[in-house]
């Protein structure tokens, strides 16, 4: 909302941005059905994240919970965070052997615009998990990681 | 909890600075938010005893969310950086789905079995959803692959996603609910679909990554023209039975052979110096000459050919004298409690070989009847090496193959089934002897019997494609004596017969609707629902959906 409105018109510094969404995610601010905070609160540049999101409803992904890696490099929010599931998760858009999601196979990371936050990308992540290709696929077992 | 008991506390919290606690935003899976006073220096383990208390979710279900974080029992909410004001995320660990989760944990246990072996597991999964994601309709053949969790149900309502992306609602309650599966699959206007190979093939065709593999594997494509096969596959999803059945068989077939030391390691083993070279020298069969099956053997050693040949002696026994070829057992109702099992795992292997894309089913579904997916493997390997290779590269199949030999009781069932074979196997009772000793059994079911199987297969490829040499393998294999051509079509139309024959099953639920909704009925009786009669209407009308049946009986009673 605020940063909705601030990011349109003023370029918001890549700190303060930072600490916005370091807010938010502790406080669950926003849509607040994803949870999201900073790995090492000493790293002044807030490189490092980890984001959790929870399976959605009537999926086979119901009752999981995905915790993914993010690291938003000194040009983030221009460029967009390195997003990686931790947690394994068959899903078209995340890399098998890996679990980096592929930029190229999800809109957001692909067209990334600087006003859309990590937050955005939790849960676009976990709408893409309820996509009908995406909500019926076989899962690796709970609690293995990539 | 009023709002300005919680501002104040909150004021009160910060200013005796963790003596008091503080107050903590909790936003539970669905939506719902509360806020509980907690003191920072408290453990996870603390703060969950406090949240049960606040909701419905008792501790030890109870999964806290917090900077992206999953928060540990042991560890106290200070450790994590927690704050006053801050959220914490709450989801019920164990979701309390019903039915199902026995089956997916087990299988999902076998998984875990297996941890050292990861990578070949996970390539064998692809593998596996592949094929069953080409096959739409096998869902049953899913569950042959370990890698697929939600095995047959799962698959199964694939093919409904295949086509129709509307169905999603209903792919849920399928995979949560065999019952609806069956009702479905038994409801007139989806048998009609399914007995219309064109909705079928543009069903499967619609599924873009379906028809990437169909494009891959021209031989897939076969299927999709050959109607009765798709039939096939569906009424095995159709029978809950079968498929429970099943995946049973395979979890403790897979859970056996990879609880023994060493055992995953053999079967891979296995075959990787088995089968590879047997694939090669398939393909190079044409070159060799009339004794083709010799080369064979050779590839397994000495030794491994003079197991081989005793395994001909065993596994021709079953087949010497059975020179009927009606596959009469359609029709026979099964006698014994067994049957399920029985006929559970000759479905699975109908299914397994429309996997290998094999563009004849005939012969060789019946084949795969009695878990020798080699055989049909071996035809298809002349027109696609790499299906068979995956296929044989799967322990899951051969895992399959191991529970179905290693129950005496499915091996009685089998001779009980086939009348051809009862008939000679009452002229000879010797030959009864040896099918019902365990010894043979297990001896049938030990990895060195099943190599030894693949060199039968071998020889017994050679001698199809070669039929003026039948006579002289079959007098080295032949202990029983008989194996000769007609033996081998003999052996071939048997086990068509028993393919056929566990195909008549899902047939047989047309029985009266208490029977076939016998499940819901109780749950009905159980929810309240006494007018047994008013019940069944309700079932019959909503197709035994317990849900809808509910809905219906309160809607009639409501007007």
């Amino acid at each position: 909302m605020t940063l909705g409105s601030g990011g349109s018109s003023v370029v918001v510094p890549r700190n303060f941005r930072l600490l916005e969404e370091l807010e938010r995610g502790e406080k669950g601010i926003g849509d607040g059905t994803v949870s999201y905070g900073m790995d090492d609160g000493d790293d002044i540049y807030m490189r490092s994240w980890t984001g959790t999101i929870i399976g959605p409803h009537n999926t086979v992904h119901e009752g999981r919970i995905y915790q993914l890696k993010l690291f938003c490099d000194k040009d983030y929010p221009e460029k967009p965070p390195s997003v990686r599931f931790h947690s394994r998760i068959n899903m078209t858009c995340v890399n098998h052997e890996t679990g980096v999601v592929e930029p190229k196979k999800f809109g957001l990371l692909a067209n990334w615009q600087r006003e859309y936050t990590m937050e955005d990308i939790l849960t676009q992540l976990k709408k893409e998990m309820a996509a009908p290709h995406n909500r019926k696929l076989v899962q690796p077992p709970e609690g293995t990681y990539f | 909890m009023g709002g300005g008991d919680n501002s104040a506390a909150t004021e009160e919290g910060s200013q005796a600075n963790d003596g008091d606690g503080v107050t903590v935003n909790v936003r539970c899976s669905n939506g719902s938010k509360f806020s509980v006073q907690i003191k920072l220096d408290s453990t996870v383990q603390s703060f969950k005893a406090l949240l049960a208390s606040k909701c419905d979710i008792p501790a030890d279900q109870q999964r806290l969310i917090y900077k992206g974080r999953i928060l540990k029992d042991d560890q106290t909410l200070q450790s994590y950086g927690l704050e006053a004001d801050h959220t914490v995320h709450l989801v019920c660990g164990f979701a309390p789905t019903p039915a199902p989760p026995p089956t997916t944990t087990t299988n999902a246990a076998g998984l875990n079995a297996s941890g050292a072996s990861n990578t070949t597991q996970t390539n064998a999964r692809t593998v596996g959803s592949n094929e069953a994601d080409a096959l739409g309709g096998a869902g049953l053949g899913a569950s042959l692959f370990p890698g697929l969790g939600l095995g047959g149900l799962g698959g199964s309502a694939g093919l409904f996603g295949a086509g129709l992306p509307d169905f999603e609602q209903v792919q849920q309650q399928l995979t949560q609910n065999p019952n609806i599966m069956r009702e479905i699959m038994n409801m007139p206007a989806v048998q009609n679909l399914m007995n219309n190979p064109e909705i079928m093939r543009s069903l499967i065709m619609n599924n873009p990554q379906m028809r990437d593999i169909i494009d891959r594997n021209p031989e897939l494509a076969h299927i999709l023209n050959d109607p009765s096969t798709l039939r096939q596959t569906l009424e095995a999803a159709r029978n809950p039975e079968l498929m429970r059945e099943m995946m049973r068989n395979t979890d403790r077939a897979m859970s056996n052979i990879e609880s023994s030391p060493e055992g995953f390691n053999m079967l891979r083993r296995m075959y990787e110096t088995v089968q590879e070279p047997f694939l090669n020298a398939t393909t190079m069969a044409g070159n060799t000459g009339n004794d083709s099956a010799n080369p064979f053997a050779a590839l397994l050693g000495t030794q491994g050919g003079n197991q081989a040949r005793d395994g001909s002696t065993n596994q021709s026994t079953p087949t010497s004298g059975t020179n009927a070829n009606s596959p009469a057992p359609n029709t026979n109702p099964l006698p014994n409690p067994w049957s399920s099992a029985a006929t559970g795992g000759a479905q699975t292997n109908t299914t397994r070989s429309n996997a290998s894309a094999d563009a004849r089913p005939q012969a060789p579904v019946g084949l795969g009847g009695l878990g020798l997916p080699e055989f049909e493997g071996m035809f298809g390997a002349m027109q696609d090496g790499n299906i068979l290779n995956q296929l044989m590269q799967n322990p899951a199949i051969s895992q399959m193959m191991q529970s179905l030999l290693s129950n005496p009781q499915y091996m009685n069932q089998v001779l009980g089934l086939n009348p051809q074979l009862r008939s000679s196997l009452d002229s000879n009772s010797q030959l009864r002897e040896m099918m019902q000793n365990p010894e043979f059994l297990r001896q049938l079911t030990s990895p060195e019997t099943m190599q030894q199987l693949l060199t039968l297969q071998q020889s017994l490829l050679s001698q199809l494609s070669r039929p003026q040499s039948t006579q002289e393998p079959a007098q080295t294999g032949g202990g029983a004596g008989t194996l000769n051509n007609m033996g081998l079509e003999a052996l071939m139309t048997m086990f068509g017969g028993l393919g056929a024959g566990s195909l008549a099953v899902p047939n047989r639920s047309d029985v009266p609707p208490e029977q076939l909704y016998a499940t819901q009925l109780s749950q009905l009786q159980e929810m309240g629902f006494i007018d047994t009669q008013e019940n069944i209407q309700a079932l019959i009308a909503t197709a035994g959906n317990v849900h809808a049946a509910v809905e219906r009986l309160l809607g009639n009673s409501a007007q």
